[in-house]
């Protein structure tokens, strides 16, 4: 499986390989890649944040699997990878979010709170006694001037910022897909449908019950969650419904 | 203060953060306590106070913040005759000094470092109501001992005058004045003030509240400092005498 020169280099996670690697931070983006894929898709006028819920049997509750989740009220964030390192991440960010409002009185601008949370996933990669974050994070807000903002956040505690991206499984598919069919004219509507056209790459029949979408617009720059039926007229669309 | 649940795995500490405390240096600023008891207590007999008069007047295109020079011990020797009471702290932000001079001088130095960390962390300066808020965090979770400052500023929302006391009370208004001298310079700016004022007539105003003040309050005078803050930047000029002031 794997040679006795790299064993010897992943016990610890804070030794470098002989060639500059950090293994456990590897490993940890490939426990991301284990799961469903989620959706970042940034417009003029607002952002859109999408993802499957993996539903792996009849009997559980839908709504109980959470992939995207509320931070404030003009940032949400779609998670990939170990949801229980992802609760954590989320919740982290939501007190910081708060920590901005009682320190300044304002909301927190996205690119503050990506590398506020990157900041924590990096240390926790070069201190004894912890193990990487196994998560990312899409995270789509509205700046207080009314920028919409798209950040990534990876194990190695790195913030990207995107126009469009995906974390989680078959990235590489589903970003040449993004790649292929995003342009920056299109309407915050034009980036749902891209984003449940993306989500349909990997998963042909799509139900709209299993799908989150959330938007942030940049008019009322408020999280707003899309019912089942939004997402199914936008299935239509494209004809990524059930029925097809 | 209470630890949120999130640790910094490499220094063991709070992760999230104190939103009452100065990111830096902490250790000066302990909570209560009996170190903070006791330097109040030294603070009330022998430490230097401003006395004081500073006024903030705000006007359209930008604000005036004016003090006198007199710092003093329990308000009956003149320990120095040549403060300058009013620094900025801000691109386009002032905060004047009133009470103790070296906590009103400590408050100073955080505050600034605490905006030019926000500005380099976000590209941007902050807001003047941001500021504000900040240091009435701080007025209130820290002892910085018995300061009421006045904080003045210009951002992309206009001129903004603050007043934040020792308890950390924010109260924004088109014009402030505190310290010892706060009624008589009231007393010049009460009618005269109109909002419509240009920025020369509020410096005139301003001036003529600290030369009233000067006359009757014994914890005021030794001339005046003024500073004009606009959307370009900061500008402050000292005088010997407030007479001076006018012919500029």
């Amino acid at each position: 499986m794997q040679d006795q020169n790299q064993q010897a280099y992943d016990r610890g996670l804070t030794i470098f390989s002989p060639d500059g690697r950090l293994y456990q931070v590897e490993y940890a983006r490939e426990a991301i890649k284990r799961g469903t894929a989620s959706i970042g898709v940034r417009t003029a006028d607002g952002v859109v944040i999408a993802a499957d819920r993996q539903v792996r049997s009849p009997l559980v509750e839908e709504q109980s699997i959470e992939k995207l989740h509320r931070i404030d009220d003009h940032i949400a964030v779609a998670s990939a990878g170990h949801v229980a390192d992802a609760r954590q991440l989320v919740d982290f960010a939501r007190e910081q979010a708060q920590v901005n409002r009682l320190r300044y009185d304002e909301p927190i601008d996205v690119e503050s709170l990506a590398k506020e949370i990157t900041d924590y996933i990096q240390r926790h990669t070069q201190s004894g006694g912890v193990r990487p974050f196994g998560a990312a994070l899409a995270i789509g807000g509205v700046d207080p001037d009314g920028t919409p903002r798209l950040f990534e956040t990876d194990p190695s505690g790195t913030p990207y910022e995107w126009k469009a991206t995906t974390i989680g499984g078959n990235r590489e598919e589903l970003m040449g897909f993004l790649e292929a069919e995003y342009h920056e004219e299109m309407d915050l509507d034009g980036g749902v449908t891209l984003a449940l056209e993306t989500l349909a790459q990997s998963d042909d029949d799509i139900d709209p019950e299993a799908v989150e979408v959330s938007v942030i617009d940049t008019e009322t720059m408020t999280v707003r969650s899309l019912e089942s039926d939004e997402i199914a007229a936008h299935l239509a669309e494209f004809g990524g419904d059930d029925d097809e | 203060m209470t630890m949120s649940r999130f640790t910094d795995p490499l220094t063991g500490e709070d992760a999230v953060g104190d939103p009452t405390a100065p990111e830096l240096g902490t250790g000066a600023f302990g909570n209560g306590g009996d170190g903070a008891d006791q330097a109040r207590a030294r603070d009330d007999e022998t430490v230097n106070k401003t006395g004081t008069t500073t006024i903030g007047i705000s006007t359209d295109d930008g604000v005036i913040v004016a003090t006198d020079r007199r710092a003093s011990l329990g308000g009956r020797f003149v320990s120095n005759k040549s403060v300058q009471k009013v620094e900025q702290i801000h691109p386009t932000g002032v905060l004047t000094l009133v009470g103790s001079v070296g906590g009103a001088q400590s408050f100073i130095r955080t505050l600034r470092s605490e905006a030019d960390l926000y500005e380099a962390r976000k590209g941007e300066p902050m807001s003047i109501h941001a500021l504000a808020t900040l240091a009435g965090n701080f007025a209130r979770g820290g002892p910085f001992f018995a300061i009421n400052p006045i904080l003045g500023g210009v951002d992309e929302e206009g001129s903004h005058v603050y007043s934040i006391d020792p308890a950390g009370g924010v109260m924004e208004d088109e014009y402030t004045v505190t310290g010892s001298g706060m009624q008589l310079a009231y007393g010049t700016i009460e009618g005269e003030y109109d909002p419509e004022m240009s920025l020369d007539e509020a410096r005139e105003l301003a001036i003529r509240a600290i030369a009233a003040a000067t006359e009757r309050d014994t914890g005021s005078g030794n001339g005046v400092y003024v500073s004009t803050v606009t959307d370009e930047g900061v500008e402050i000029e000292g005088f010997e005498d407030t007479d001076e002031a006018h012919a500029q």
